[in-house]
């Protein structure tokens, strides 16, 4: 029984150990976990973009209003950079719409020096994680400073947005990146492993009919799941759509996302002929999608050397267009470039899934 | 097997036929080569191959295993390409056209290719599609296809459930689904039972009967000689000779071959034995005699009566006419010899015929 448990064992290290790729990035996972994770996670926010008014009427700005700003401007948590951009609108109107379409975090309104007497309001962008309560912190440390006895009226636009409310959306990404793990591209190295392709190259197919088909099915079952998690996401967590015309958003993000991510998948297949391979490097580059995505934790926490996938990674784009249409109900004019992006970064992958493709043996 | 009566299979290869230029050569071979390299080592797959194939004709690619065999066919049916030389099929080149000989090829490869998820029936269908069957003509060819393998009972059963046999026969109709102008079978009888081997050499006859060149590799030297009208021989990446049959039977000593067993012999037997006129050679190899003789069975008792006048004792004997395999051990034993005169003609007059 030992000789046996042993020649099992040296066969199975044989393959791991002839397998260079695999063993890398076996080892590569854990350090990126740590590197991107915990960097992408529990970061310390800084430059949370808010807007300043000094309300109407007013011939010179009230002494609150100049004090405050100031400090907001420079108030910092221990010795990190400073935690607000702050800028200074004219127009209450502006800001606000600013604060709607997802410029600004909050919008600070100070009362006008003819009446004093009036609280301090505070508009805030209530469907992000960490930074509604880091602005009203914020604020209240301010004044404290201060001294002044101004009150403050919080007005979360969105109403009260849970944790799991916030994540939920990520979760949707997530049915489409395991989803697209599992089965995009994967039949394709398995052709290659057991020798099916040699049958069908011999036929007059073409690169792009092949990789367009593998796009095809793998985009609608990752659509599907998508739909699916979409579904019971708003069931377990309580969402409610406004309008009717959110869910079509809904559907054509999660369409040209998985369109997106089937792509990458698929590219990425049609170069490796190993199904190991292919896992590993799969699990590995999703991840890394995924945990940058801003699913977990605000983008805007990560570091700035980090930051920089987000603007290459299709599951940042959609998270965030999923986010703008189920939390805030935001129409094409925020969630337009995000759409734009998902569509080029699909447009890359396919091409590049078509270039590299092998359409012979070697 | 009932011909095509609407004929529309045909188009594919038929209007090619006719645009195409009537030379009687449908595949020609240029010096062609084939290197695979690694990092640690460098394999000659082929080297300077050169031959061409008739339009119309049973064309047998002899070889034992590794001998290059599987490589040409793929070079030829644009899987792999190769390292020198050049090679046409039809009148496109394999590195300039690949798309068009691919649409006028049929290929049954040695390992299974089918996809053993899907059914008889959905695997015909995936590759009919693939080769531009006509939508209204392909259910009637695949029912055609499943009857002519015997599979029409199991067309809707998943391929993983077929014997080795099974996959075999639903894998050779397949390479001839879109009815191509040249089939290149690589090493279709393997595995198979005698009984299903017959069928298959009928369905090749047949094919070969509708105008359809086939490119065979084989070691199975009576499946050669049964079916193929020209024969190369390949051994170790080298073509070593190409002929018909009974042109390459004329490189063994002339007459059949008479093997005897035996126990003990004195030295004076075998030049005893040259005497008879009758014999062109002799060859001894540990406890057997080879010998050639023109009408082997009329020597036969001289031979046994010299045995006994010098009291060696045989314990077997056989008589048979030269087979393809004689032929083939004959060669390539004289290569290994060192000597590859023969052999070099051979492949030197069958290439330019």
């Amino acid at each position: 029984m030992i000789r046996s448990a042993a020649a099992i064992f040296t066969r199975d290290l044989k393959k791991f150990i002839n397998n260079p790729f695999v063993i890398m990035f076996t080892l590569f996972m854990p350090i990126m976990y740590l590197v991107i994770f915990g960097n992408a996670m529990g970061g310390t926010i800084t430059h949370i973009p808010i807007a300043v008014v000094q309300e109407m009427p007013y011939i010179d700005e009230s002494p609150l209003y100049v004090t405050t700003v100031a400090e907001l401007r420079h108030y910092s948590q221990s010795d990190n950079p400073r935690t607000f951009d702050v800028t200074a609108y004219y127009d209450e109107m502006k800001a606000k719409r600013d604060l709607r379409d997802g410029k600004v975090n909050a919008v600070i309104v100070f009362p006008s020096p003819e009446l004093p007497d009036r609280s301090i309001r505070m508009y805030i962008d209530s469907s992000e994680y960490v930074t509604p309560s880091l602005i009203e912190s914020g604020l209240n440390a301010v004044l404290v400073k201060e001294g002044a006895h101004a009150s403050v009226e919080t007005y979360k636009i969105y109403g009260d947005i849970k944790y799991i409310q916030f994540f939920g959306v990520g979760v949707i990404v997530m049915a489409i990146f395991m989803t697209t793990m599992m089965g995009g591209g994967i039949a394709l190295i398995k052709d290659r492993e057991m020798g099916i392709i040699e049958g069908y190259l011999v036929t007059p197919v073409r690169k792009s009919s092949i990789i367009l088909g593998m796009i095809g099915s793998g985009t609608v079952r990752a659509f599907l799941s998508g739909l699916i998690i979409f579904i019971v996401d708003l069931l377990i967590t309580g969402i409610i759509v406004q309008n009717p015309e959110d869910f079509l958003y809904v559907f054509m993000i999660l369409f040209i996302t998985s369109i997106g991510i089937t792509s990458f998948m698929v590219a990425m297949a049609s170069r490796f002929s190993n199904q190991q391979e292919y896992a590993s490097a799969s699990a590995f580059f999703n991840l890394i999608l995924f945990m940058t995505s801003g699913a977990f934790y605000p983008v805007i926490g990560m570091p700035d050397w980090l930051r920089w996938i987000t603007v290459i990674n299709p599951e940042y784009y959609a998270v965030h267009a999923l986010r703008s249409t189920i939390l805030r109900g935001q129409g094409l004019e925020v969630i337009g470039f995000d759409i734009f992006a998902l569509c080029v970064f699909s447009a890359i992958t396919i091409t590049l899934g078509i270039v590299t493709y092998r359409r012979t043996l070697e | 097997m009932n011909s095509d009566p609407e004929g529309t299979g045909t188009i594919l290869a038929g209007s090619g036929r006719s645009t195409f230029s009537r030379q009687s050569d449908i595949i020609r071979i240029e010096h062609l080569g084939k290197i695979f390299q690694d990092k640690q080592r460098t394999v000659i797959a082929l080297e300077d191959i050169t031959f061409n194939v008739k339009r119309g004709e049973i064309f047998g690619l002899l070889g034992p295993n590794g001998a290059g065999k599987s490589t040409l066919i793929r070079i030829l049916t644009t899987l792999l390409r190769p390292t020198s030389g050049r090679a046409f099929v039809d009148q496109y080149d394999i590195v300039k056209d690949p798309e068009r000989i691919r649409g006028i090829i049929g290929v049954c490869p040695q390992n299974s290719t089918l996809d053993v998820e899907l059914t008889a029936y959905d695997n015909l269908d995936f590759y009919g599609r693939l080769e531009n069957v006509d939508d209204t003509t392909l259910k009637e060819r695949i029912w055609e296809l499943l009857r002519m393998a015997g599979l029409a009972d199991r067309a809707h059963m998943k391929v993983q459930t077929f014997s080795g046999g099974m996959k075999r026969k639903l894998e050779i109709v397949r390479a001839f689904i879109h009815k191509p102008l040249i089939l290149f079978l690589d090493e279709p009888t393997i595995g198979l039972d005698p009984e299903s081997r017959r069928e298959v050499w009928h369905q090749i006859s047949m094919l070969n009967a509708a105008d359809t060149t086939i490119i065979l590799t084989t070691h199975y030297m009576d499946e050669a000689e049964k079916l193929c009208q020209r024969i190369a021989f390949v051994d170790q990446g080298k073509l070593i000779a190409l002929d018909t049959m009974d042109v390459l039977k004329l490189a063994l000593p002339e007459g059949d071959l008479i093997e005897l067993g035996f126990d003990t012999m004195d030295e004076g037997l075998i030049s005893a034995i040259r005497e008879n006129r009758n014999i062109t050679s002799i060859e001894r190899k540990d406890s057997r005699l080879l010998i050639s003789a023109r009408n082997g069975s009329r020597v036969l008792p001289f031979i046994l009566e010299t045995f006994e006048n010098h009291g060696s004792i045989i314990t077997s004997i056989s008589i048979r006419s030269p087979s393809l395999e004689d032929v083939f051990i004959y060669l390539t034993g004289k290569k290994l010899g060192g000597d590859s005169g023969t052999g070099q003609e051979h492949s030197g007059t069958g290439g330019l015929s």
